[in-house]
């Protein structure tokens, strides 16, 4: 069981993958590396499914690639709301990268996002978008008042949000990321043969597109929240009101 | 004390089976009474399971933080 458990704590850790020797060695480490094999991934994809295309008699790789691409920016652009519909790209983007991320289990390689480094990132690319959309939308002054809707009590809550936001995001992700990862480890170092299929069916394929979905749908849902207009405060109320208006008995 | 502190950590996946188990049983309540909305209920049913289970799974990370750090 010692070796079991050192083994598992051994697979845990993210190790350095190589190093750039300049500037006295800069460690790349594993996750990094295999975030590249993502992103070199979808760039070969949108590459090959964009090239050659024709406005008269498309092929079906042409079809094919404007069906995902429509269903694509209809989601984003439904889950975004009518006010901040500019952010679909990045949004799908997101959603494309944590996807992919999540299931490289499948292919043998450990996911980035298992480095919570990498949700930490983010996380942090995430609530920086949100607090842009918001002052972008209501300007400087707006944004800082939006912090006192709807009662100037929640204040503090508003504040507190700008930190709990990210932390919630990165940790639900790293956490789910995390937990399939060594269940899937313990399988595999118990019955290597046919039984981690059927599990990974659920843990590295359903759990993964789940969590990617979660985090994108929770980024856009505060980003719509972000973008609405400032309530109108009340108007201040008049005080010589009976001076003015003259009654007509009079 | 470790063992004790990261077996308590874990104690949070309670809430999170109780109350995924209820938003079930209320899901399967809905599509009983209007079958042909079940892609909604279940979409809606998929995303917050997802948003409770994450209580669950900052216990996790708590007790993988107290059993690697302390």
């Amino acid at each position: 069981m010692k070796d079991m458990a050192a083994e598992l704590v051994a697979r845990l850790n993210v190790d350095t993958a190589f190093t750039i020797p300049i500037f006295g060695g800069i460690q790349i480490a594993e996750s990094v590396v295999i975030s590249w094999v993502v992103m070199a991934v979808l760039v070969l994809l949108s590459l090959i499914l964009t090239s050659g295309m024709k406005v008269w008699n498309p092929g079906k790789r042409q079809v094919l690639a404007e069906t995902a691409v429509n269903w694509l920016d209809g989601f984003t652009k439904d889950m975004l709301g009518p006010d901040a519909t500019e952010y679909s790209e990045y949004i799908s983007t997101v959603l494309l990268f944590i996807g992919l991320s999540n299931i490289m289990g499948l292919f043998g390689m450990k996911p980035p996002t298992k480095d919570m480094n990498v949700t930490i990132a983010l996380a942090v690319m995430s609530i920086v978008l949100i607090e842009a959309a918001g002052i972008r939308r209501k300007g400087g002054k707006g944004w800082l008042k939006s912090f006192t809707q709807p009662i100037a009590i929640v204040t503090p809550i508003n504040i507190l949000e700008i930190f709990i936001r990210p932390l919630s995001l990165c940790m639900r992700l790293f956490g789910n990321v995390l937990g399939s990862f060594v269940i899937m480890e313990l399988i595999e170092m118990i019955l290597p043969v046919a039984l981690p299929l059927v599990f990974s069916m659920y843990f590295d394929i359903f759990d993964g597109f789940i969590q990617a979905y979660v985090f994108v749908f929770l980024t856009s849902l505060f980003i719509a929240e972000a973008a609405e207009p400032l309530m109108p405060s009340e108007p201040k109320k008049k005080k010589n009101r009976k001076q003015k208006n003259p009654s007509p008995a009079a | 004390m470790t063992a004790i502190g990261a077996g308590i950590a874990a104690l949070a996946c309670i809430g999170a089976g109780i109350g995924i188990g209820i938003a079930t049983a209320h899901a399967v309540d809905a599509i009983a009474r209007q079958p042909e909305a079940d892609s909604k209920i279940m979409r809606n049913l998929l995303l917050g399971s997802a948003l409770a289970e994450a209580t669950a799974i900052y216990g996790f990370v708590l007790g993988i933080l107290i059993i690697f750090m302390l």
